[in-house]
């Protein structure tokens, strides 16, 4: 089998690769990653004015004039924050890369430069559609899926575009073997425009379909996007950034081609509900199949590791990668914990899950994003970090890391007592209020984690501008 | 071009997961279509227009709208057990979308409209101008600042809740 053998061999391990040269399909996936850094600042913004409306809702209520009291609600801003969090700040950093490895990988030309730039006005185009529709109240009321009819069908068109470039790129390589990252970009971008066309119902201005299957196929929706795009995708840059990070080979191939199996799930959202027993009891079963996937992911990582442990301690990209794979194997865990069914009706509906999803989000997959900043910016720009710069990235790796471990514990927690409050009969309201003081801690951890990323921010716009400087000179 | 046998065989493999996870998450509850229950409500306009304004302010991300068969004894509202029956597939027949949610910073719906003071139109429209006077403790928004119609309607859709 060609793949097996055909490793990605670095030329020279980790963050000692002299930088290359910038080739003239850079730019545009650079300027994915800068808009990805951008919504990224707003969708932080959004999370910290959410926490203090959990909080207390008077505060926030109270210093709005009244002409924005409704655009500024809790009901309007969560899909704002969720939005700009996943479709605008990883998905963008996701396609930047992609574009950039893909053309690596294969040592191909982008194919249709202009349509790459098209779908970088467009998809920040559905993106500032979001940011703003989302406050008005325009909203389809489905989660993951309230982009309203003619941004969603702008958004698909995106999707397709990006598959048209990345299988067109692929088709015109110079290099005979495809490489495992590539073919996940490959099948990636090929499922999640039927995953995000099926879910969205996008034959129907409502999108919304009838009754009880809603659910069910919102369920399905929610979660094969998370698996086919977020998560496969993630697997090829994985498989990108382990060798190329640690200087080791990747342990096996052979293992990594199984991550596309991420598994057709989503309906254990639905235990204990109406939906029918026999579809709750397959979505259990193929929950616990995940083990398929996360074992090629998990193993590949552990045994490609050997020997590179100690080079976390320099290389920022590499520490951010292995963060994010132990917090990756926590979301595993948590993951299959949750479809089985008594825990499930423990923790189901409560903060819990709200923990969950930031652990997958921003653990996992902002700090696989932040790795591949911290190593491909620099790389794509053509010069490395100045120390002072590379100091204060210092600092938002670790106020980032302080700020979501604390973040997530104290929502676990909260789920936990809420779960067991409610099996115990407790009065609603007096359940919110054992949990006031909890929504304190979790807006200062939520602080500290914006904080973080107002480092991030500032590193990264100093090190980006600081070239043009350069230029110009 | 010719394709490698590798991403033929994968692409064909993962197409395959697709369809089956389609089938047999989509298309078979599909065929499956449940009788409306006699708690189903078919809208008046008023009632859609509330439905909507539901959706609008973003209601659904902080209160379900299921009971799910393990918490019909001890689910609490105000007291063990009055969260309500179970939901059955048919309650939801004339929804479209549904309004399950995902969390529940705030009490399940499903029944607020068979609770005896949430079944009342003065308190539901006093409760959504001031949360907190009539719900100490809560950390529910208020939404004085909407049209009185708005909120009229809104209520209307809350008491088809039964």
């Amino acid at each position: 089998m060609a793949i097996a053998e055909a490793e990605i061999r670095p030329r020279a391990g980790g963050e000692g690769e002299p930088p290359q040269r910038p080739t003239d399909d850079e730019p545009i996936a650079r300027y994915f990653i800068y808009s990805g850094a951008f919504w990224l600042a707003l969708n932080i913004l959004a999370g910290i004015v959410l926490s203090v409306f959990l909080y207390s809702p008077p505060v926030i209520q109270q210093l709005v004039p009244d002409a924005l009291k409704a655009a500024i609600n809790f009901g309007r801003l969560r899909p704002f924050h969720v939005w700009l969090g996943i479709f605008g700040w990883v998905s963008m950093v996701w396609i930047g890369s992609m574009l950039y490895l893909t053309c690596r990988l294969t040592r191909a030309r982008l194919a249709w430069p202009g349509l790459a730039r098209t779908l970088l006005y467009a998809w920040n185009g559905a993106m500032l559609g979001a940011a703003i529709t989302f406050p008005l109240g325009y909203t389809q009321g489905r989660e993951y899926a309230e982009l309203t009819w003619p941004l969603s069908l702008l958004l698909e068109a995106c999707f397709i575009a990006l598959a048209a470039i990345i299988w067109r790129t692929v088709a015109q390589r110079e290099e005979p073997r495809i490489f495992v990252s590539v073919w996940l970009f490959m099948i990636s971008s090929f499922m999640t425009p039927i995953v995000y066309a099926v879910g969205n119902k996008l034959w129907d201005p409502s999108g919304a379909y009838t009754g009880m299957n809603d659910a069910i196929i919102n369920y399905f929706y929610v979660h094969n996007l998370f698996n086919a795009w977020f998560t496969t995708a993630a697997f090829g840059l994985v498989f990108y950034m382990l060798p190329r990070f640690t200087g080791n080979k990747l342990y096996s191939h052979r293992l990594a081609m199984w991550g596309f199996t991420s598994v057709w799930t989503g309906q254990h959202h639905a235990l204990y509900s109406p939906a029918p027993d026999w579809l709750q009891i397959v979505s259990v079963s193929f929950s616990i199949l995940t083990v398929i996937p996360n074992a090629a992911l998990l193993g590949n990582w552990w045994f490609t590791m050997k020997g590179a442990w100690s080079q976390l301690r320099e290389n920022l990209p590499l520490r951010w990668l292995t963060v994010g794979m132990i917090f990756y194997l926590f979301t595993c865990l948590q993951g299959v914990a949750q479809s089985f069914r008594t825990f499930n009706s423990l923790v189901h509906l409560t903060n819990w899950v709200v923990g969950h999803s930031h652990l997958a989000f921003v653990a996992d997959y902002s700090f696989f994003a932040f790795g591949l900043i911290y190593y491909l910016i620099p790389r794509m720009v053509g010069r490395p970090l100045s120390l002072r710069l590379r100091r204060a990235a210092e600092w938002h790796f670790w106020v980032s890391l302080v700020g979501i471990t604390a973040f997530m514990y104290t929502l676990w927690f909260m789920g936990l007592e809420q779960g067991r409050d409610w099996a115990m009969g407790v009065p609603f309201v007096a359940t919110v209020r054992n949990l006031h003081a909890w929504f304190f801690v979790r807006l200062l951890s939520g602080v500290v984690l914006g904080f973080g990323q107002v480092i991030f921010l500032y590193v990264f716009v100093r090190f980006v501008t600081a070239r043009k400087a350069a230029a110009e000179a | 071009m010719s394709v490698p046998r590798e991403v033929a065989q994968l692409t064909l493999g993962s197409a395959f997961f697709l369809t089956l996870g389609v089938i047999g998450t989509i298309l078979l509850p599909a065929t499956f279509t449940p009788p409306p229950s006699e708690l189903a409500t078919a809208y008046t306009p008023q009632q859609l227009h509330g439905r909507q304004i539901y959706a609008r302010e973003g209601c659904w991300y902080c209160h379900t709208q299921q009971v799910r068969s393990t918490e019909a004894d001890q689910g609490a509202v105000y007291l063990a057990g009055d969260i309500g029956p179970v939901s059955r597939a048919g309650d939801y027949a004339y929804q479209k979308p549904v309004y399950w949610g995902t969390e529940r910073q705030g009490p399940d719906l499903s029944h607020t409209a068979s609770r005896p003071q949430t079944a009342q139109r003065a308190w539901q429209l006093a409760h959504l101008k001031d949360p907190e006077a009539l719900v100490p403790g809560t950390i529910m928004p208020s939404y004085g600042h909407l049209p009185e119609s708005d909120l009229e309607d809104l209520v209307e859709y809350l008491l088809t809740l039964k």
